[in-house]
């Protein structure tokens, strides 16, 4: 029998610093100026700069990481962002377990994800698949 | 252009072009990367390598191109089809974690524009740029698949 978490929601907390997202575009080097030139995200409709699309996506992985522990690996990620976010605004990344299946001696659980702004707009969802040994 | 229209043919001609690129994985790579995630440090293995989070393949996502070859806003080069849309802005992704990557494995990439759909959205047209990226260790075995999908618009 494989040991999973017995939490059914989880969320991790995290609000993004413009020194984030510049470190984020470095090691990934993506020099796409609406992540790190404020007058020139501006100019394009935003209010500050962007927060990256592989950076949520790694925050949501963050979150389902700390929630399913050392046995538990993702095996898939999915998600779709649906609005911008922001530097020094708190994003709340949140997961709920959407089904549990045996496999082979492991399990697969499968979870429903979001990320909220402070005022609870939908920055992104998603999906994620762990697989538990 | 509308979404009932065919995509020019300059776009339909880089749809599933593949390039190939090789990088090794440094531990530094993989610390820095921990550390622009917000993540722990990353675990040791037993033979002393580190272990990388989930999704570090996004290191090698973007061709190292000089910064003049880039469009004028800075976008990686993978996103620049021709298209009339001058912003662009992150839509989603499909990441498969297929194995783990360690501190000195060397990582084979393939990059290719996989498909450009059209789309009417509230301020036009918006172009979905498909971008599918795919990332094998040095033994062949792949550990990481990444479909993204940018949205460029007027």
């Amino acid at each position: 029998m494989t040991q999973v978490p017995e939490a059914r929601a989880f969320e991790l907390r995290v609000t993004p610093t413009r020194t984030q997202l510049f470190t984020f575009g470095a090691i990934t080097w993506n020099r796409h100026k609406i992540h790190f030139d404020r007058a020139h995200a501006e100019a394009e409709g935003f209010s500050d700069v962007v927060v990256q699309r592989g950076l949520l996506g790694n925050f949501l992985a963050r979150a389902v990481a700390s929630w399913a522990g050392p046995n538990g690996r993702l095996e898939r990620l999915q998600w779709k962002v649906n609005q911008s976010a922001f530097p020094d605004h708190e994003l709340r990344c949140q997961g709920e377990v959407t089904k549990v299946s045996e496999e082979t001696g492991t399990s697969i659980i499968d979870c429903a994800l979001r990320i909220l702004d402070p005022e609870g707009a939908h920055v992104a969802s998603g999906e994620a698949r762990v697989r538990f040994r | 252009m509308s979404p009932q229209d065919p995509l020019p043919k300059e776009v339909l001609a880089r749809i599933g072009v593949e390039k190939t690129r090789r990088y090794e994985v440094t531990a530094r790579d993989v610390r820095r990367f921990a550390q622009a995630i917000g993540a722990p440090d990353p675990a040791v293995s037993s033979n002393g390598s580190l272990v990388a989070p989930a999704l570090f393949c996004q290191v090698f996502m973007f061709e190292d191109v000089p910064a003049e070859e880039l469009p004028a806003d800075g976008s990686p080069n993978e996103l620049d089809v021709p298209v009339p849309a001058r912003r662009t802005v992150g839509g989603g992704s499909d990441f498969e974690v297929l194995g783990l990557v360690h501190s000195g494995d060397v990582m084979t990439v393939r990059s290719k524009l996989k498909d450009v759909i059209t789309k009417e959205g509230k301020s036009g047209t918006l172009y979905l740029v498909v971008v599918e990226t795919s990332f094998n260790n040095q033994l062949g075995e792949p550990v990481a698949r990444e479909t993204a999908t940018y949205v460029k618009r007027t």
